[in-house]
């Protein structure tokens, strides 16, 4: 019994029969030959590298992110040409552009900045946070804004974090986000009705 | 190196010109008397000053749309005044430090109201 079987059985074809046969065949089959035996080993070769390499999660994690983040960018761009500068509200009385419901929850859902202006307007009923606000030197912990898809409403809020007499407060102030202001870069929050 | 160097000085002198251009004093007298100062974030205050303080009756105007009309004591909200909040509420009373203190009614966008007693922006029930 021979010791490798399967290796004399490939070359005895490549030799004696595939070989020849291949040599008989026109210039242009075994150009094309040649590029489908290329295309496999190539795709095969790709195929064995993803095998010991390309399940990186963190890298695949990474990838997704970034094209979340594409996703976001070309989304709040088209929002922004269909929005005009300045202030955009969501009730009557006023100069803004008055948003539609719909509008109101993709400008909503593409915010995620609160100027200063609108955070000492919600601190002006609220002791607590402008102690913590003027005490900390203006500064804030978190910011987040949200679309209440229950309420139907657009949630902004943020959080303080500084000391008052001495002792460590923390406190979250939120409310309707009824306006935004858009610079034609982005949408900010611009009134947070907290009453 | 040079002209990049001169090109942001320029630049900054330009900005910086432009920006004290249209903030500031703008009309009257901001130390003692009656004028109007905008702040750079366009903040408006229209009003009476003692020692460079808003001091006296005057109007402040935040670019988001508060609009504060009455009494200030060193820069503070005091006395009697009215607030308009952006969507159109509104808080007619006595202030102190900047917040709603004292007797006065809060008026919100649908018409409900609410008069009392307040204390730090607060209606004491």
């Amino acid at each position: 019994m021979e010791k490798w079987p399967v290796a004399r059985i490939v070359e005895i074809m490549l030799q004696d029969k595939y070989s020849s046969k291949l040599k008989e065949l026109p210039e242009p089959a075994r150009q094309l030959v040649g590029l489908v035996v290329v295309t496999i080993v190539v795709i095969l070769s790709f195929a064995i590298f993803n095998i010991f390499f390309g399940h990186d999660k963190d890298l695949t994690a990474k990838m997704k992110r970034e094209e979340e983040k594409i996703a976001e960018k070309r989304k709040l761009s088209d929002l922004l040409s269909n929005l005009p500068t300045g202030i955009l509200v969501t009730y009557d009385g006023t100069n803004g552009f008055k948003l539609s419901d719909e509008l109101y929850e993709k400008v909503c859902n593409a915010t995620k900045l609160i100027t200063q202006r609108t955070i000492m307007g919600a601190n002006l009923i609220n002791l607590k946070a402008y102690q913590i606000y003027t005490g900390n030197g203006n500064q804030v912990k978190e910011t987040f804004v949200k679309w209440d898809n229950e309420n139907k409403k657009c949630v902004a809020g943020y959080v303080l974090k500084g000391t008052i007499e001495g002792k460590e407060e923390t406190i979250t102030v939120s409310g309707d986000a009824l306006s935004f202001f858009s610079t034609g870069i982005d949408t900010r929050v611009y009134f947070i009705k907290n009453f | 190196m040079k002209k990049y160097i001169i090109l942001v000085t320029l630049n900054f002198l330009f900005t910086y010109q432009t920006i004290a251009a249209v903030t500031g004093c703008q009309e009257g007298n901001c130390d003692n008397g009656f004028g109007k100062w905008v702040y750079t974030d366009k903040t408006i205050y229209e009003g009476e000053w003692v020692g460079t303080k808003k001091h006296g009756q005057g109007t402040e105007t935040w670019p988001n749309g508060y609009i504060y009309k009455g009494e200030f004591e060193n820069s503070f909200w005091s006395g009697q005044g009215v607030l308009i909040f952006p969507d159109g509420s509104t808080y007619n009373g006595e202030w102190a430090n900047g917040f709603m203190n004292g007797k006065g009614t809060f008026t919100w966008a649908d018409g409900k109201e609410k008069t009392g007693i307040w204390k730090n922006g607060q209606l004491q029930e």
